[in-house]
């Protein structure tokens, strides 16, 4: 023991401890920072390539679901006349591949949940129901062909049938496919959050060995001063800037990466995944037209139905549906002024639902222009809702119908525009979920070499720096 | 409410870290207080609707509501007796959850968008329907329409005749009185012929009195019913929907429908809603 404080008394000795010190500290900040380098990375690609994708696709389940039910609505509705809208063909059509996207979507939802029990429940349920919803609506098409029921007019045991299919589809299939949509949301917001922290973490770590190291470095720079009488030490100054640098680079590589990676998450995928499920919503309200037409026992409760689907997909303060349409018409003549937003009266809450929201969180280049569109033509599929429920309130029934096969129509009608205006806004929002990922992989990526390299050189300086001194001692 | 502490682990670098001086990295570090941590709660419910939230005359309240708020707050890992359940009206909903008197509220509380900008929802646990309740012996009332003409109570501060006037077109006598209580007195007495309202509402006042009264279960809105969470609280909203989730899987929820509304004739949902979402 006495030996050992002995050894340490000499100036050599002290030297080497100092400088072991410094490397110590420098490769610990090695470590730090490669380790909240791969954390930042991880979180990166987990968001990129597993779980953002993945919850995109669970939230198509809903959309392909919804799709069957109006294509069979809209078959019933048609009875004999075959070629009204797009005609009978594309609407079978239309349901075989809804069917076939909803299986897919199912068997995407069915690896993401792997493991969680609630959910693993939810997709099973669902893939049972899907059985059960086609047996009915085939059961409920056949015995309408049979009749030969005219259009509008669907025969009783047919409209039996599709009530039986659709209310399982609306009670059971559809909420359980809904939030099996918002629970991969919450799994990537999870996910989002804990790698956020962990980089937090980790830049705690970096800071502190950042700290230690200069520290180590001027302790050693300060008694080589003292000790060998030199004004300064320029390897070990070099050294010490190098770390700052170091130190500097990677809080500024980490931080900026989080914040591509933000926002990715909330600009990118939230967004898009709410406008998907406003598309899916919208399949469902505009759906409810056809049912409000075939179903006039419970013409009421589908008509409130669409009201209320409507509001969330643009939500206006009206208590019906004529309000409802003048408010939706408001809401296009101001944008990119939103009604109510300035809080000026305290019974409007604001433009809101999933395209209010839309418009509240506008950034992105052409997002503006690109909502204006959907906008435009979401009113315009209210303009056709208007004229169908006038039609029918006039006794028209055969030209409600008409108008709602032209607003199904696959090729040019208005929730087929609206559709693609949603898309076209979707895709700038998903290409600004892959441009963020992309800018923060490209801010880490240097640091990948850069790293360890400028690691070596520390290393290199601190040698440099104190060779010298310890030679004078052999 | 009263929070536990597990992440001493992250506790214990925030102390560091403040050591170090790095305080700007502790915001990202430290989650947010959540109710998921609660060791205790506040739960905020009806005490003057039958079935769903009411009374006993002795400060104990009970109903569907109130057993639903129980099953959420065991997932939570709260026990039944770290639950304290306290009274609200309707007007009070908001307020008291936003001052911190009441940590959620589960009564009757319809998710709407002008609600979602001050309160985060969990659920819904349930999607009640605005339906009418008429006179036993009142027959002729089979929907909606049929009380064209006749009169309606609805209860202060609601819209549900409003619904029928304005939102159906349908021209119907509106009469307005203090509490649904009170609606439903006056529709025993034939003050009024027709009660409208939410039917898990109309189930509770029909379950007191079944042979007074008959629903005409012909139903014409949806009232998602939400649990009511401080707003912003994420992870306890998808806590709860978990739990709500998990309510129905294992036969709870149609359980506690059945011991609430089951002798009403009530056509209740046993199967899980569709979430409004946490954001």
């Amino acid at each position: 023991m006495a030996r050992i404080r002995g050894r340490l008394g000499t100036t050599p000795a002290r030297v080497w401890l100092l400088a072991s010190l410094c490397v110590v500290t420098v490769v610990g900040l090695l470590g730090a920072s490669t380790s909240a380098l791969n954390q930042a990375r991880d979180g990166l690609h987990v968001l990129g390539r597993d779980a953002g994708p993945q919850a995109m696709a669970t939230t198509q389940l809903y959309l392909a679901l919804a799709d069957m039910d109006a294509h069979t609505a809209d078959v019933l509705l048609m009875g004999t006349d075959h070629d009204m809208g797009s005609g009978r063909e594309e609407a079978l059509r239309g349901y075989e591949a809804s069917r076939t996207r909803a299986n897919e979507a199912l068997l995407q939802a069915s690896s993401l949940t792997e493991g969680d029990t609630v959910e693993e429940l939810n997709v099973q349920a669902v893939l049972d129901g899907m059985g059960v919803y086609e047996q009915l609506a085939t059961e409920a098409r056949l015995l309408n062909d049979e009749a030969e029921a005219p259009p509008g007019r669907v025969d009783g045991a047919a409209l039996d049938s599709y009530r039986r299919a659709t209310r399982l589809m609306h009670t059971e299939l559809l909420p359980k496919a809904f939030n099996l949509g918002l629970d991969s949301s919450a799994i990537v917001r999870a996910n989002h959050e804990e790698g956020q922290s962990a980089v937090a973490l980790g830049l705690v770590w970096v800071g502190a060995f950042g700290a230690a190291a200069v520290a180590a470095l001027v302790a050693l720079q300060l008694y080589l001063r003292v000790r060998f009488r030199r004004r300064f030490n320029a390897p070990l100054l070099a050294a010490t800037a190098g770390t700052l640098l170091l130190v500097a680079g990677a809080v500024t590589a980490l931080v900026s990466s989080g914040g591509h990676q933000r926002d990715a998450k909330e600009e990118g995928l939230d967004a898009a995944m709410a406008l998907s499920r406003a598309g899916a919503i919208a399949t469902d309200m505009q759906a409810d037209e056809s049912r409000y037409l075939l179903d006039r026992d419970l013409a009421d409760n589908y008509q409130q139905v669409y009201l209320e689907r409507a509001q969330q997909v643009l939500y206006r303060p009206a208590r019906n549906l004529e309000s409802y349409y003048e408010a939706v018409d408001g809401v296009v003549a101001a944008y990119p002024v939103l009604p109510g937003s300035d809080g000026s009266d305290p019974e409007d809450p604001g433009t809101l639902g999933y395209l209010g929201q839309d418009a509240q969180d506008a950034l992105l280049p052409g997002q503006e222009d690109a909502l204006a569109e959907v906008l435009e033509s979401y009113s315009a599929l209210q303009d056709q809702d208007r004229a169908l429920r006038a039609a029918v309130e006039e006794g028209d029934l055969s030209g409600a119908v008409d108008i709602r096969m032209g607003v199904a129509d696959s090729e040019d009608g208005a929730f087929e525009s609206y559709e693609a205006a949603l898309a076209d806004l979707t895709e700038l929002h998903e290409g600004a979920f892959a441009e963020g990922i992309r800018r923060g992989d490209a801010v880490l990526a240097p640091w990948t070499w850069l790293l360890p390299a400028v690691a070596a050189l520390l290393l290199a300086l601190v040698v440099l720096g104190v060779r010298p001194r310890l030679a004078e001692y052999r | 409410m009263r929070f536990r502490h597990r992440r001493t682990a992250a506790a214990a670098a925030l102390a560091a870290a403040a050591a170090l001086g790095l305080s700007a990295c502790l915001a990202a570090l430290g989650e947010e207080q959540s109710l998921v941590d609660a060791t205790s709660l506040t739960v905020g419910v009806k005490a003057d609707q039958p079935g769903l939230g009411l009374d006993d005359g002795s400060g104990n309240i009970e109903g569907f509501d109130v057993d639903v708020a129980l099953y959420i707050a065991a997932r939570l890992g709260v026990p039944a007796e770290e639950v304290e359940f306290v009274g609200l009206t309707s007007a009070e909903r908001e307020d008291k959850l936003i001052s911190g008197e009441v940590d959620m509220v589960v009564a009757t509380y319809s998710i709407t968008p002008a609600r979602k900008t001050q309160v985060t929802f969990g659920g819904p646990y349930y999607v009640a329907k605005q339906d009418v309740l008429v006179r036993a012996e009142d027959t002729d009332v089979r929907g909606v329409r049929d009380l064209e003409g006749r009169s309606v109570c609805q209860g202060e501060g609601s819209y549900s005749a409003v619904r029928i006037t304005e939102g159906l077109g349908i021209d119907v006598q509106t009469m307005e009185a203090p509490s649904y209580s009170a609606c439903i007195d006056a529709l025993r007495e034939g003050d009024v012929d027709a009660v409208s309202t939410d039917n898990l509402i109309l189930a509770g006042f029909l379950a007191e009195e079944p042979s007074a009264f008959r629903l005409v279960n012909n139903p014409f809105t949806d009232e998602k019913y939400g649990v009511g969470l401080p707003h912003g609280d994420v992870r306890a909203c998808e806590a709860v929907n978990k739990a709500i989730s998990e309510m129905y899987q294992d036969g709870t929820a149609r359980d506690l429908l059945q011991t609430w509304f089951g002798e009403t004739g009530l056509q209740v949902v046993t199967s899980v809603p569709q979430f409004e979402g946490c954001d």
